[in-house]
């Protein structure tokens, strides 16, 4: 069904509401007339009240109606619903789902909800050399980085098929024949309703029935295990990983981190990143960090992966001035910073995009449409499934103990046409030791080779280092350049006597 | 200021030459240089990082790889190894970067007989505009 939901009917009413509001603040009335409204929802001291507002009662409608206009603004999509076709595969980061059973549909569930979300976040520590206490409107690419990392890092920290204890279940979602649109729906609230700390969303759905339960208290899942001390302490590790992202100057792989790192790029903050720029700020950040020693991030120059350079970066053995320490082989995140066409995104790579996205070694494509990025990751027919950077909410002190996880975590899934797709991307790997990197290349050349662009893919592994083939590569070892290329002197003296339509020779 | 950017946007070679003329050239190149290949490099019409090259013809042994053609342009350009740069062949696709000129010529070279490409970095993301912080202060 395409029909716009009546919660998402509110949200935007609210939304325009607010909107108009914000252009007249004369008027000040109060945003949401429904108990439910979004953004006021019931439990703030808003929600009922009159014109004649408190002064710091008028700071939080203000706060609330510039956090609803940001939402609009910066491309939140309003689109209500995402169907899902049941009798298609679903493909999540290498795992398929067929929804058309209520367990696999929990299955998609726990596994999409256990992804970490990282979103806009405002009033935060100013961000060092700029003004700046938010990114929203222009660290979306960024959050999408952190989107990319972090689903590294629970790779790399979990244990496979790990999933999030919290919320499993999807809001905004229609899947064909299992959950019919019934006007009983009708009451279902909208994921971007509920403010993240205070509401624990797992109550907000009720599960295709009619009923809204808000409960005050909040209803843990069923945990059988959940006392068994294993469980506890991935429970810790998710929350160490989470607090990583915080967005405070000390946070290894937060904003503050992140745009520091980006200043040697010529980037500051409230500039717009691309694909490349972030896959080079997340190897420094891995770098620089002593969180996760045993983890490296290798970045692809020129479409190309050498295996040697990533062998080097891995074990450190390898490289002879350090063969005193030796700590064995590294994990490591590879990212291919890619263009996959020139004004859009050129329909021969889309099979392969898709073939990659069936690797378990795949650990999600950052991305976007023109603009507007997003973290790719995983498709259904013809539509790529996406985390959606663009959504505003309030910082969260992650140094709080039990600081609240809920908005660091994603219920609703959406999807957009491979079409739309804008063809700069990064697309992300991960190898948990030598014998997984092995197994990662043949994967991954396989699916590379596997569609009829044979001879042009999308990027290529070759033996050796960067250097042997006349590139920089990831090794910062200086070297002159080899001599199968002309010097940059003689190519000038070259170019000094012809005219632009003459041919240079290389 | 994007017509500005424009303006500094040569035409594309093939509407400056007509195809009468860019056949007889690359006819008269190969004569005298039958192992290289007649290749134009232009830059993404919409291109804002890379830097507009010198030049556009190029005449590049046939056993180069595109590894190491890729790195004498970044090197005409003095890219860092960790700038986006992209060669498009015939303006949609990746060219492999192992094969040799002579391959992608094969492939992919036009009726007039050269080879084309363009280059482009990566686009960015973001949606800036005046918020409504803007606004409410101003009000």
């Amino acid at each position: 069904m395409n029909s716009v939901s009546p919660s998402a009917a509110q949200y935007l009413g609210g939304a325009m509401q607010e909107e108009v509001l914000a252009s007249h603040p004369e008027t000040r009335r109060p945003p949401a007339q429904d108990p439910r409204g979004h953004f006021g929802h019931g439990a703030g001291p808003d929600g009922g009240r009159d014109g004649v507002a408190e002064p710091d009662e008028v700071d939080r409608l203000k706060a609330k109606l510039i956090s609803a206009w940001n939402n609009v603004k910066y491309g939140w999509s309003v689109k209500s619903k995402t169907s899902f076709n049941k009798t298609s595969p679903l493909t999540l980061l290498g795992q398929t789902y067929l929804l058309n059973h209520e367990d696999e549909v929990a299955r998609f569930s726990q596994a999409f909800v256990s992804l970490l979300w990282l979103t806009y976040r405002r009033e935060f520590p100013q961000l060092e050399g700029s003004t700046w206490t938010t990114d929203c409107g222009w660290g979306c690419m960024l959050r999408s980085g952190q989107m990319l990392l972090a689903q590294g890092l629970l790779r790399h920290l979990l244990p496979p098929g790990w999933t999030w204890m919290g919320v499993h279940q999807l809001t905004d979602v229609d899947i064909e024949v299992l959950k019919p649109c019934s006007p009983s729906r009708s009451s279902a609230v909208s994921f971007p309703s509920f403010p993240p700390s205070r509401v624990p969303p797992q109550s907000l759905w009720g599960r295709g029935s009619g009923a809204l339960t808000v409960t005050e208290a909040p209803r843990r899942p069923q945990r059988r295990s959940a006392e068994t001390s294993r469980d506890r302490q991935m429970d810790a590790t998710h929350r160490r990983l989470v607090s990583w992202f915080g967005d405070h100057p000390y946070a290894p792989f937060g904003v503050h981190q992140l745009v520091e790192l980006g200043k040697s790029s010529g980037k500051k903050a409230g500039d717009w990143y691309g694909p490349s720029i972030v896959a080079h700020i997340l190897r420094k950040a891995v770098a620089k960090t002593s969180e996760v020693p045993n983890l490296a991030v290798y970045v692809a120059q020129d479409c190309t992966v050498y295996k040697e350079d990533v062998m080097r970066l891995c074990d450190p053995s390898l490289l002879e001035d350090l063969s005193g320490q030796s700590s064995g082989w590294k994990s490591v995140i590879i990212l291919v910073p890619v263009r996959l066409g020139g004004e859009s995104l050129n329909p021969a790579y889309i099979e392969c995009v898709k073939n990659i996205l069936r690797l378990e070694c795949c650990i999600g494509i950052i991305g976007g449409k023109p603009k507007h990025s997003l973290f790719f990751v995983g498709f259904q027919d013809e539509q790529l499934l996406y985390l959606d950077p663009h959504y505003c909410q309030s910082v969260v002190d992650v140094t709080q103990d039990n600081f609240p996880l809920e908005s660091f975590h994603c219920q609703s899934p959406r999807k957009m046409s491979f079409s739309r797709m804008d063809p700069s991307c990064t697309i992300g790997f991960y190898a948990k030791n030598q014998k997984d990197f092995d197994s990662l290349c043949i994967a991954v050349s396989g699916a590379l080779s596997s569609s009829s662009e044979e001879k042009y893919p999308i990027f290529t592994f070759v033996d050796g280092q960067g250097h042997d083939y006349g590139l920089e590569g990831q090794s910062e070892v200086p070297h002159g350049l080899p001599a199968h290329i002309l010097p940059p002197g003689r190519l000038k003296r070259a170019s000094k006597k012809s005219s632009m339509d003459e041919f240079v020779f290389l | 200021m994007q017509t500005a950017e424009k303006a500094q946007q040569p035409q594309p070679f093939k509407q400056r030459k007509s195809f009468a003329t860019r056949r007889q050239e690359v006819a008269g190149i190969r004569f005298k240089f039958p192992t290289k290949i007649p290749v134009i490099i232009e830059r993404y019409p919409r291109e804002k990082y890379l830097p507009p090259l010198d030049k556009t013809k190029f005449l590049v042994p046939q056993e180069l790889s595109m590894s190491q053609f890729v790195a004498i342009i970044r090197n005409r350009m003095s890219l860092l190894p960790s700038q986006a740069f992209y060669l498009l062949i015939d303006n949609h696709g990746l060219a492999n970067m192992s094969l040799t000129i002579a391959q992608v010529y094969k492939e992919h070279r036009d009726d007039d007989g050269f080879l084309y490409m363009t280059y482009a970095s990566q686009e960015m993301f973001g949606t800036n505009e005046p918020g409504v912080e803007t606004i409410l202060k101003n009000s």
